[in-house]
């Protein structure tokens, strides 16, 4: 038998840990959207929920690191998936298309790799530009003194580079995931004749939804020039 | 008699293992809808015959859809446009005067082209080799009632047995992966009581001889379930994972 | 030439366990030390192989086909027979036994035939330990169905893919041995020639069918497991790589080769629909079960066949026979099909083809039961013809299936070479002039399984094997020379007729005058038209590409070469064969309905030729076997 360590690195091995971290960063996309959708809480809602966050200290550091490790493992196993391909076919067909039917073969899965680097690459900017950016302190309703995140938010999205790339690779990230919410719990082998449809069907949904949650957030504050009637201010 | 109408090829044509192939065109007005895909190549091998040419290699054998032995890309797809067809299986009746086909190989690193549209499909061999089979002797059987299987587990265990290893899950697959053939095989005999006891260590080796073959991983792309002249399921795959890595994290005790 | 058959004195019951009770052992730890080798890796030899490499002899193997499972065992659909009586309907070994060799029109040796119904149930349980999924009662036990020639139950089944599962089951049993390194397997490498050393067969010269390299292997005995001949007739539900090479030039060597002309044709398979034919595809006998056979009553009636009503339809199998109805013999499906037709009253295009209606049975049980036991068969007939047959009809007519003809082998299936063994549908053994359905799969099984693995040390062991010899002994080189030069031949003849057409046009003549139904001046046309069409392959062949390379037209030259040495044989065999029996029947004997009448005086024997050349005409000479029964009473068979 092998050890368990080396089952984890064999192809099978790699598939699971591709699902377990995929669904450690589904998990981390729904919290993070909650969160994001404190903008259209009050006034400070969204400076609040951020302080909060950042007042975890230790915990916080931990479950960055978790995080952390969720991203780089399911981009590493990703990126060599996706360089073994070439490998493994080293002389590519003419034609080939898919035959359609039960195949989940489609741009968004082949491009599972594709998406996942822009999401990475769009990763760094994106922590470079909230989490390490520079900002404004602000006194919060419990007294206490924040950042003001809300105001990079409410600024960087009325730049219409920034609020139409955020857009696209949220876009990006919604076809990552029709594939990848399926294609997780197939990994972790929950594969059944009825449920697994359902299952695609509710990451379908879940990919949409997802989607929709984020690109709505730099889409409204860009469209109504940061005075859109929902946000408090 | 049907009428003959007309078909446009491009087929892959390559000498040898380590020659440069390329597709060449080819035209045939004898094509009869009652004709399989193979027949229309066989009656497209006795025209370049007739006119001093080499003939195309294909592989085939019974013709019938159940040796595996056929193997063609066409139009991109393994065996062709219809599901749960092979190459031999296909009839001309699906396609249209005028059409263009494209005929390639299958490809995967794992499965060396000999020559045309012949390939080395011996790693599948190799993967049964490892494991697929349960150890027992001729002439030890107990008698076949005394092992009463359930009649779906058998029925599912068919499912899975049908699979004929001609090789469209690796050629379909983005990744080139052997998956679902490792794993149909895996699902056929774990889930009865006469592959039990090895299931385990069947399992293990037969994943390692897949890899070890230079087949791709599999990312759930569920191409080869759409190829499957069978409609073997990728819950194969699924199974395959789980008695993977229930036997990893078990070791070697129990 | 020596016919001795070897068969163990005794009751018919003990003779098999008496002659184990009395043969010669290898001791284990010498078994290493023998070479065999096993060419054919289908029921037969993928049976045998496994078997004797458990028992720890050094086995070599051989195979066509790019992979052992997909020799062409793999294609039997319907079933496989045993006289396991579990469904208590009665049988016995004797009844599977009887029935077999009454199916057989008694040609077949007594002693042979009853130990196949001996070992059927231990096959059984072989396959069930192997983890062939057969199917199964809700209870959990095994399942099974009825097969023409039989009034019980007691063939098992796996769907429509019986063949399969059994081949793949003998195949993993291969590979775990391949695996040992028990078994060296040569996949892609064909038989050419047999080397006989001292009279006793020592090797064989194969071609690698990739490089083209010709190659020489040496082993204490040979175990020839090739298949059947079906092939001669070009049109056959053979699958397309089946030949007779190996046998032949087996034969060329001095093997006697046994009743060539008792060729089965099978009544249910999808007719004939162009000249680019390459192969006909048989629809399982399992459909007869449900399935009932008619043709209008009326000639020439093109009218649709749902539209016919019921009082117009001519079940003529029924009528005929009430006792068996649609699930008579083989032959007898057959050649009533035959017959209906040369009336006139065939259906379909060509007026070649008869029905076979489920139009009662879906009534009875509905769509979805009949889809569970047929899906499978009718997915394939709509496929190929175009036409549903849920909702009309199949149409269907008889195709060339099996060969119960074969190399002459003694009760130990060896064959007059010491030496060399031969098993499965390559031999002539067990089926006498007709062979019922599900029997093929069970012999296969059962020589490779249960009978080689033993009588083959019985004869290493008291070989005397001259152990100074190796391939490079005159006997091989002579061989390998003989193997290279034939395919120089070949492919020096560069004529401009293809060897499609050669194997097409012998297939014809074959059809026509050594088929279904023969008789005087059609078999002595046929012997004349084979000999100028040979003439004409030697003079006018072209076979392209080269020797040393992958090259499929120059294999199947070398087999058509064969079948037209093959198919002048079969002729004479006919010929010569001056009653009717099972599936040979000659039209100068029989009833006025068609059925065959024996001459039992004169024809109760196993006939044998022996190769002694070829110059323009085939040179053999015939050698008897005479079938003693003791045991059954010879009668007319009657399934009426
Ligand atoms: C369509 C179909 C359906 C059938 N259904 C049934 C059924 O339901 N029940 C039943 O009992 N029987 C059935 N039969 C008959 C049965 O399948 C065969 O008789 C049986 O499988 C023959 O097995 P075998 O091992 O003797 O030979 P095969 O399976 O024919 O194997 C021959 C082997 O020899 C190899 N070989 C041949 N020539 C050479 C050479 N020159 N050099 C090297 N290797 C060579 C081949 O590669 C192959 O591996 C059916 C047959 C057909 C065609
Ligand atoms: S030739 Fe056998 S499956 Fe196609």
């Amino acid at each position: 038998m092998p050890s368990f360590l080396t089952a984890l690195k064999s192809q099978v091995g790699r598939k699971i840990l591709t699902g377990i971290t995929g669904i450690g960063l589904i998990i981390f996309v729904i919290l993070h959207l909650a969160g994001n959708l404190t903008l259209f809480g009050d006034y400070q809602a969204f400076n609040v929920y951020t302080y909060t966050l950042e007042s975890l200290g230790w915990i916080l550091y931990i479950l960055e690191a978790g995080l952390a490790i969720c991203f780089l493992l399911h981009a590493y196993i990703g990126i060599s998936i996706w360089w073994n391909r070439r490998k493994n076919r080293p002389e590519g067909y003419e034609k080939y298309q898919t035959k359609g039917g039960p195949s989940h073969n489609t741009w968004a899965s082949r491009s599972m790799a594709l998406t996942g680097v822009v999401i990475l690459v769009f990763l760094v900017i994106h922590l470079a530009n909230f989490k390490f950016a520079d900002t404004n302190m602000i006194t919060l309703p419990n007294g206490e003194t924040g950042r003001n995140l809300k105001a990079v938010v409410m600024e960087s999205f009325q730049n219409p580079w920034y609020a139409f790339g955020y857009s696209f690779v949220l876009v990006l990230l919604g076809l990552h995931l029709k594939h990848g919410f399926w294609s997780a719990f197939t990994s972790l082998t929950m594969k059944h004749k009825k449920y697994s449809a359902i299952i695609y069907g509710i990451g379908i949904i879940f990919a949409i939804l997802i989607a929709i949650g984020f690109l709505f957030i730099p889409l409204y504050i860009y469209f109504t020039g940061g005075q859109g009637a929902l946000i408090a201010y | 008699m049907a009428e003959e109408f007309t078909i446009n090829l491009k087929i892959w044509r390559q000498a040898g293992p380590d020659q440069p192939g390329k597709l060449v065109d080819y035209t045939l007005d004898t094509v009869n809808e009652h004709m399989s895909f193979l027949e229309m190549l066989d009656v497209l091998n006795e025209k370049i015959l007739n006119e001093g040419g080499d003939p195309i290699e294909f592989d085939y054998d019974c013709r019938e859809g159940i040796c595996g032995s056929c193997d063609l890309m066409i139009d991109g797809r393994a065996h062709g446009p219809k599901a749960m067809t092979c190459s031999c299986q296909l009839h001309m009746r699906n396609y249209n005067d005028g059409d263009t086909i494209t005929v390639e190989p299958f490809r995967a690193r794992a499965f060396p082209v000999i020559k045309d549209l012949v390939v080395d499909r011996s790693a599948f061999d190799r993967i049964i080799e490892a494991g697929g089979y349960v150890s027992i002797k001729t002439g030890s059987a107990p008698d076949a009632n005394s092992i009463p299987v359930d009649k779906q587990v058998a029925d599912t265990a068919f499912d899975y047995a049908t699979c004929i290893g001609c090789g469209a899950c690796v050629a379909a697959c983005p990744n080139s992966s052997a998956s679902l053939f490792t794993g149909a095989k895996l699902a056929h005999l774990n889930r009865l009581p006469q592959g039990e006891p090895e299931r385990k260590k069947r399992t293990v080796a037969m994943v390692e001889q897949m890899e070890e073959e230079g087949f791709g991983d599999c990312s759930n792309f569920a191409e080869c379930e759409a190829v499957c002249p069978k409609g073997i399921s990728i819950s194969a795959i699924a199974e395959m994972r789980r008695n993977y890595m229930k036997a990893a994290l078990a070791g070697d005790e129990a | 030439m020596n016919l001795e058959s070897n068969v163990p004195e005794g009751p018919l019951k003990d003779k098999w366990s008496k002659h184990l009770n009395d043969i010669k052992l290898v001791a284990p730890n010498n078994k290493r030390k023998h070479n065999v080798i096993v060419v054919g890796t289908g029921l037969a030899g993928g049976s045998a192989a496994a078997s004797l490499a458990e028992l720890g002899y050094n086995v070599t193997s051989f195979c066509i086909q790019d992979s052992a499972r997909r020799a062409h065992s793999i294609a039997a659909q319907g079933g496989i027979n045993a006289a396991k009586n579990y469904p208590n309907d009665g049988d016995t070994i004797w009844r599977l036994f009887y029935d077999t060799i009454k199916g057989g029109d008694y040609r077949s040796r007594e002693s042979n035939t009853y130990r196949l119904a001996q070992v059927s149930n231990e096959i059984i349980d072989q396959a069930v330990a192997q983890g062939v999924p057969f199917a199964r009662e809700y209870g959990g036990l095994l399942a099974n169905r009825s097969f023409g020639g039989a009034q019980v139950s007691r063939t098992f089944y796996a769907r429509g893919q019986t063949g399969q599962q059994l081949l793949l089951g003998a195949y993993q049993a291969m590979m775990r041995q391949t695996h040992n390194g028990n078994i060296d397997l040569h996949t892609r490498h064909e038989m050419l020639d047999l080397v006989v050393v001292d009279g006793k067969a020592r090797g064989i010269i194969t071609r690698d069918l990739v490089s083209g390299e010709i190659k020489r292997w040496m082993a204490d005995a040979v175990v020839l497991c090739t298949g059947g001949y079906g092939n001669v007739f070009y049109l056959s539900t053979n699958a397309k790589n089946s030949n007779v090479t190996a046998a032949w030039r087996c034969h060329k060597r001095g093997a006697g080769f046994a009743n060539p002309c008792y060729v089965q044709i099978h009544p249910t398979c999808i007719p004939v629909s162009g000249d680019y034919q390459s192969k006909l595809t048989l629809m399982s006998e399992s459909l007869r079960n449900d399935g009932r056979v008619w043709v209008p009553k009326e000639k020439e009636d093109d009218r649709h066949p749902n539209d016919i009503p019921e009082e117009e339809r001519y079940y003529y199998l029924e009528e005929k026979y009430p006792a068996f109805g649609n699930l008579v013999p083989r032959d007898v499906a057959s050649r009533n099909a035959k017959i209906v037709c040369d009336k006139g009253m065939g259906v379909g295009p060509t007026g070649r083809a008869v029905y076979l209606d489920f139009r009662d049975a879906i009534e009875r049980e509905g769509e979805k039961t009949i889809s569970e036991k047929y899906g499978n068969l009718f997915d394939m007939y709509e496929n190929i013809t175009g036409d549903n047959p849920y909702k009309q009809p199949m149409r269907i007519f008889p195709a060339v299936h099996y060969t119960m003809g074969g190399l002459w082998v003694d009760y130990n299936l060896m064959s007059n070479i010491p030496g060399l063994f031969v098993a499965g549908e390559a031999n002539f053994s067990d089926h006498g002039a007709n062979r019922l359905g599900a029997s093929a799969l069970m012999q296969g099984l059962s020589d490779g399984y249960f009978i080689i693995p033993y009588t083959i040390g019985n004869y290493i062991a008291g070989a005397e094997l001259d152990k100074d010899i190796d391939i490079k002994h005159e006997a091989f080189n002579e061989a390998a020379e003989n193997a290279q030069s034939h395919i120089d031949k070949l492919l020096g003849v560069n004529g401009d007729k293809s060897v499609v057409d050669f194997h097409r046009e012998l297939g014809q003549i074959m059809w026509d005058k050594v088929g279904i139904a023969r008789n005087e001046e059609g078999l002595k046309q046929a012997i004349e038209e084979i000999q100028a069409l040979r003439e004409e392959f030697w003079q006018n062949v072209r076979v392209p590409g080269e020797a040393a390379n992958y090259n499929k037209y120059l294999e199947f030259a070398g087999r058509v070469a064969d079948f037209l040495e093959l198919g002048e044989l079969m002729a004479k065999d006919a010929l010569h064969r001056d009653e009717s029996a099972g599936c040979h029947l000659r039209e100068e004997h029989q009833t006025d309905e068609g059925e065959a009448i024996r001459n039992d005086e004169e024809y109760a024997y196993v006939a044998a030729w022996e190769y002694q050349g070829v110059n323009g005409q085939l040179q053999e000479k015939l050698h008897k076997e005479d079938l003693e029964f003791e045991f059954v009473e010879l009668k007319q068979r009657s399934y009426k």
